[in-house]
């Protein structure tokens, strides 16, 4: 059971090009559900 | 020309009237009714509490956006509703004048926010207790001065004790009060201030990262990752202490009396504390055209509109049965009487409740606020509109159905800060169409905690306020 962040993991939290990537990742999954939800 | 009318100018409220303003505004009559002449954007109210954003940034004024939209405002305090046939109205008294005024509908919508219950704790509160809040705007000032009075204590070298989380054993909204205790950790971190504060997580769920929402779950490298592992490696990291399955009952000055699972008693020290309350129904009056009271037909006797769900379920048949979650927020006994946001009747608490041997119920409350509030709106904005036009109201959209995503900032700085980005479909499990014991779609849930969330807050921030101000394109942003 995970019970703290590992070296590894602190490092692709704050790495800015990795993030970058999952600010894109989220934002296009977050839209995604939403707009399905707004044809109900 | 139907008459519409909305009570509150909230998250829910305020998306209805838009939505029903810009569709049949210029034919019908669509007027909102609040207490407050402003909008207020909630999530940014925890970096107003560390003084890191001010407080004017989260609201602006209703009146000029549903002048454009086709909305009459009335800025006036909602006491009775009258809804028998033939003759159904509100009656508000005016704020500032204070003269009556009587609002005529063919429709309502019920969407006033929550009654912040702090006399349900006795000693909880800012105005005759002795904690902070982050639930108003006004709240959430006198805890920003608070906190920074203590900060300049904290720089004197005084040790303090610093106690966030809930105050009531059926409290909700933890995700805000987690947002807050992350912030303030970070915020204590960069002035250097950290080593002089001792900070405790009290919570009334029944594990770490429940959120009253029976927690989140994801699949990630083939492995699942529970929210309670997840936030507990976030407080392990951040040095915060924890304490969960425990209701508040009493608070002193510097004191806060609990009850645990094991019915326990103890007390637990404080300098400054941040407890959310109980939330209840707005205490509106209900008459009947005889004069006689139907609050009854219309709310619980927490004051919750009781709308199209099945209530009274016991929990074990609650949680099997996704079908009881209401989806259109139809009252059945006035079905043009809708409620939305924080105001309808959840059917059920969603994490599982607990009673301690004091018979003292230890469960979280669901939450229904943000993304549940606005998307139930848009819901009962277009039923109205359907029934308006003469046709069956065809939108549902149940909390077991509904997707929501949350944000928790955990520093809201743009270079260093972080966030814990949580999507959930649903909300509310439904075991029958998700074959796995979470009862969740394991594919669309996310749990993830980096800078990407932080960017993402910010965002969040200055979108909703474009899509509440109604400005070019505001339909294409999700609710």
């Amino acid at each position: 059971m995970q019970q703290e962040f590992s070296k590894a993991e602190k490092f692709w939290m704050n790495f800015k090009l990795y993030q970058l990537w999952r600010f894109i990742v989220l934002n296009l999954k977050i839209y995604t559900v939403a707009v399905q939800s707004k044809r109900k | 020309m139907a008459k519409i009318l909305i009570i509150g100018a909230g998250f829910a409220g305020h998306t209805a009237a838009l939505y029903l303003g810009s569709k049949i505004g210029r034919k019908h009559e669509v007027t909102v009714v609040s207490n407050r002449d402003v909008f207020s954007y909630l999530p940014s109210w925890v970096w107003v509490g560390v003084g890191h954003m001010k407080p004017e940034k989260t609201v602006f004024k209703l009146k000029p956006v549903y002048d454009r939209k086709n909305i009459r405002f009335v800025h006036a305090a909602v006491k009775e509703i009258h809804p028998d046939a033939g003759d159904q109205y509100v009656l508000a008294d005016e704020v500032g004048s204070g003269r009556e005024t009587r609002l005529d509908y063919d429709y309502l919508v019920i969407a006033p926010g929550p009654l912040l219950n702090f006399a349900g704790t006795p000693g909880l509160g800012p105005e005759n207790g002795f904690t902070h809040s982050i639930c108003s705007y006004p709240h959430a000032i006198k805890t920003r001065d608070a906190y920074l009075a203590l900060c300049e204590r904290m720089k004197k070298g005084e040790k303090v004790k610093i106690v966030i989380g809930t105050g009531h054993p059926m409290a909700t909204c933890q995700g805000a009060a987690f947002e807050y205790i992350v912030n303030v950790h970070k915020d204590l971190v960069k002035k250097g201030l950290r080593d002089k504060a001792d900070i405790l997580w009290l919570s009334n769920e029944p594990a770490l990262g429940d959120f009253g929402v029976n927690g989140v779950q994801i699949k990630r490298n083939g492995h699942m990752l529970r929210s309670e592992e997840f936030i507990k490696s976030v407080f392990n990291d951040h040095g915060i202490r924890y304490q969960i399955q425990t209701g508040v009952t009493k608070v002193e000055e510097g004191k806060i009396h609990w009850q645990n699972y094991e019915g326990e008693e103890g007390v637990t020290e404080f300098d400054f504390a941040m407890l959310i309350p109980q939330f209840k129904g707005q205490p509106f009056k209900y008459i009947g055209k005889d004069g006689s009271d139907i609050a009854s037909k219309i709310v619980n006797p927490a004051g919750f509109v009781l709308v199209d769900g099945k209530y009274g379920l016991p929990y074990p048949e609650l949680a099997q049965t996704p079908e009881a979650w209401p989806a259109k927020y139809q009252n059945p006994s006035y079905p043009n009487i809708y409620a939305a946001g924080i105001a309808f009747a959840p059917p059920g608490p969603i994490s599982k409740p607990f009673t301690n041997k004091n018979n003292l119920a230890i469960a979280p409350a669901p939450p229904r606020t943000g993304m549940v509030s606005g998307t139930i709106g848009r819901v009962v904005a277009m039923n109205i509109i359907d029934a308006v036009n003469g046709r069956e109201p065809s939108h549902h959209e149940s909390m077991t159905e509904m997707v929501a995503a949350c944000v928790a900032s955990m520093g809201d700085s743009l270079w260093d800060g972080s966030a814990v980005t949580i999507v959930m479909r649903p909300v509310v499990p439904d075991r029958k169409k998700f074959h796995n014991e979470y009862g969740r779609d394991l594919f669309i849930s996310h749990l993830e905690m980096g800078l990407s969330g932080a960017w993402m807050k910010f965002m969040l921030h200055h979108t909703f306020m474009w899509k509440f101000k109604a400005r070019p394109g505001w339909t294409l942003i999700p609710e």
